[in-house]
């Protein structure tokens, strides 16, 4: 698998009962998504995003069709092994931030490190270190109540990154957020991309969110209708306008 | 950044998942507190009840197996002629018998209550050789002499009581050796109206569970002679015979020849080891037993239910964590054990309240229900009773929450967000 193929999908089917009836969300979708790319993916409600986010987070499994992550084929992975996989290559962005509300930021920084091998004072460092990237540390024992929308959206994203993931899925993540602090988030994301090189795969229904992305993928009734390059120098231009 | 996590070896790790589980302990500390609350009454009464339960059981089992009671065979109310005596003594494998009146009478106040019995002289003390220990006598005397000093006291003094510890040491009563105790009568009153007085003779204290250390035995001929010469009222007899035998071995034949010896009157009798005596009285307070047994588990299983549904309604909240824990590579068995810990935290908080409550009480319980309750001890036995019920109630309870979360798919969990 070369680099132009980090997320794929191959004539990927997902259905689902309901009532006694099939609702054919996914209709053999083809996907491909290289390495170090930074995709939004746009459509109308209803229209599969998440679910296709589901399953390029080993979440949920298709119906027919491959799904493959950086070389692994996620969709023949034993439902038993799926948490394992999650919790090695990918980290989830959620609209609602979902934090544990019972947990300070750091220990929800921390959740995702307790399934790996690392010693304690390892996770320590890792868990500070993605709460700094966020721009957080400050804020380390505060409680989600205790903080804003928009920091709680940055702690959930130190808590994706903090195993260090190949993937970010992002299920609309500026979504329940005003705009300043959507902003940040954006930015965050790109910096991610960038600096980092985590690949991105982000839904949004928001255009300022999308024009941050270097691909955007419009998505209709389970079919890809386009996929186009994003010339992300407009939005940057349109930033100093 | 950092270098991926590169096997899952998170199962090792148990304490992050134990202090989440603390978090949401403490994060409902109402419906929590109420659960605890409920556990710890629910096993202070089981504590209470079974410890009644096994004072009774206690009592009965210490009865002599080679004694035997002779009583009348219409009821226990009857009482059996004192002429008797004689002819149960002269069965073989008879070793000593005594008669044992009940009289019911009561020390300055009627609810100073304590039994006493109206024995034989010269026969209660060699009697009861295995069942007591004489610890003090006439003039003082304590250790291993003071047995034939209080058997020869009580032979002599005509108005001679051997008495239970507790009347000596406890405040209220107070007896001492030499002492002259009035007790006020209830069954056998005095022609001039007043307390019958007995002259303590003996203290002991009790080697078997069924005895109390709070009881008073006294001469019958002191009784009997005093209502034939008009000073006081009642009928002359001797209640029931206690019966020491030789051989427990030949309990049966020996009860079998004593009641076929009274076959044709003036009164038959029913015989009975003092074993089977001891519980009927037990069933003659209704099956005390099997009714706070009852109680007792009627109480554990509401209580069961109002943990399981506790535990449930945590687990409904927990349905958007499953998801997000799922999300993040935790395995769905890590929800159920959660819960599972969440509701063993609870019931064994509430079961270690409820049993410090129940060993706190313990005096006072025994100091207030000492005559009615007897034998009341929370034992460790108990004590591990307690906390194993606790444990299952909360195991169980953790159970019936989280099983579900091992069947619900992290995207079904994770739409909970509302
Ligand atoms: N677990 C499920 N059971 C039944 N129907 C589902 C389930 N998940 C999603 N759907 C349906 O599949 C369709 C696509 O859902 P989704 O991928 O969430 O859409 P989007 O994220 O684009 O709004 C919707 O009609 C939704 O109701
Ligand atoms: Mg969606």
């Amino acid at each position: 698998m070369s680099r132009d193929t980090y997320i794929q999908l191959e004539s990927v089917t997902k259905k689902y009962t309901r009532g006694g009836e099939d609702l054919v969300v996914l209709d053999q979708l083809d996907l491909t998504i290289p390495e170090g790319d930074y995709a939004a993916l746009m459509g109308p409600s209803g229209s599969g995003k998440t679910t296709i986010l589901n399953l390029v987070g080993g979440l949920d499994v298709p119906n027919s069709g491959r799904v493959t992550v950086a070389e692994t084929e996620v969709s023949g992975i034993a439902q038993r092994q799926l948490p394992a996989w999650r919790a090695r290559h990918v980290g989830f962005v959620f609209q609602s931030f979902n934090l544990l509300p019972v947990l300070t930021a750091h220990e929800n920084v921390m959740l995702p490190l307790q399934l790996t091998p690392l010693s304690a004072a390892e996770r320590k460092k890792q868990a500070d270190f993605a709460l700094e990237i966020v721009g957080l540390s400050d804020r380390a024992g505060h409680r989600p109540s205790q903080l804003s929308g928009g920091q709680e959206q940055r702690v959930a994203i130190a808590r994706a990154i903090a195993t260090d993931p190949d993937v970010i899925i992002a299920d609309e993540p500026t979504g329940d957020l005003d705009r300043n602090s959507a902003d940040e988030i954006l930015e965050l994301l790109d910096r991610l991309n960038d600096e980092l090189g985590k690949t991105i795969l982000m839904v949004t229904h928001d255009p300022a969110a999308a024009a941050n992305a270097r691909r955007i993928l419009k998505l209709d009734k389970g079919n890809l209708v386009s996929d186009e390059a994003n010339d992300r120098s407009r939005k940057q231009s349109q930033g100093e306008a | 950044m950092i270098a991926a996590a590169s096997s899952l070896k998170g199962r090792r790790k148990l304490s992050f998942p134990l202090r989440l589980a603390f978090r949401h302990i403490f994060a409902n500390k109402t419906r929590n507190g109420l659960t605890i609350l409920a556990i710890t009454i629910a096993v202070f009464l089981l504590c209470f009840l079974l410890a009644v339960v096994r004072g009774i059981d206690a009592g009965v089992r210490s009865a002599s197996s080679t004694r035997l009671v002779t009583q009348s065979a219409v009821s226990l109310f009857v009482s059996l002629p004192m002429s008797y005596r004689p002819k149960i003594d002269a069965q073989d494998g008879v070793a000593i018998a005594s008669e044992f009146q009940w009289f019911g009478g009561y020390y300055q106040d009627p609810s100073n209550f304590f039994p006493q019995f109206a024995v034989n002289k010269d026969r209660f003390v060699d009697m009861y050789v295995n069942d007591f220990e004489i610890i003090e006598g006439p003039n003082g005397i304590t250790g291993p002499g003071a047995r034939e000093a209080v058997k020869k006291a009580f032979a002599t003094e005509k108005r001679a009581a051997i008495i239970g510890i507790g009347l000596r040491d406890e405040e209220k009563y107070d007896f001492k050796i030499g002492d002259t105790v009035p007790i006020i009568p209830a069954i056998y009153q005095r022609a001039d109206g007043g307390a019958w007085e007995f002259v303590v003779v003996g203290v002991f204290r009790p080697l078997k569970a069924r005895i109390p250390d709070r009881i008073m035995y006294f001469r019958s001929d002191y009784l009997n002679d005093s209502i034939e010469v008009g000073e006081a009222f009642g009928e002359v007899s001797a209640g029931v015979y206690y019966v020491n035998i030789d051989n427990s071995n030949q309990s049966e034949v020996i009860a079998t020849e004593i009641d076929q010896e009274f076959l044709n009157g003036p009164q038959r009798t029913q015989t009975v080891t003092e074993a089977a005596f001891a519980s009927f009285f037990v069933s003659a307070i209704g099956n005390l037993p099997l009714f706070l047994g009852t109680v007792g588990g009627a109480v554990l299983f509401s209580i069961f239910f109002s943990v399981v549904n506790a535990m449930l309604i945590a687990g409904r909240q927990r349905l958007n964590e499953a998801g997000i824990l799922q999300s993040l590579g935790f395995p769905p068995i890590t929800s159920t054990f959660l819960l599972i810990f969440e509701g063993l935290a609870v019931a064994l908080i509430g079961g270690a309240f409820g049993l410090a409550l129940a060993i706190g009480t313990q005096d006072l319980v025994v100091l207030n229900f000492g005559d009615s309750i007897r034998n009341y001890e929370i034992d460790p036995g108990l004590m591990g009773l307690a906390i194993g019920t606790s444990a299952v109630l909360g195991i169980t309870a953790g159970l019936c929450a989280g099983i579900p979360f091992l069947r619900y798919r992290p995207t079904e969990a994770l739409r909970s967000i509302g």
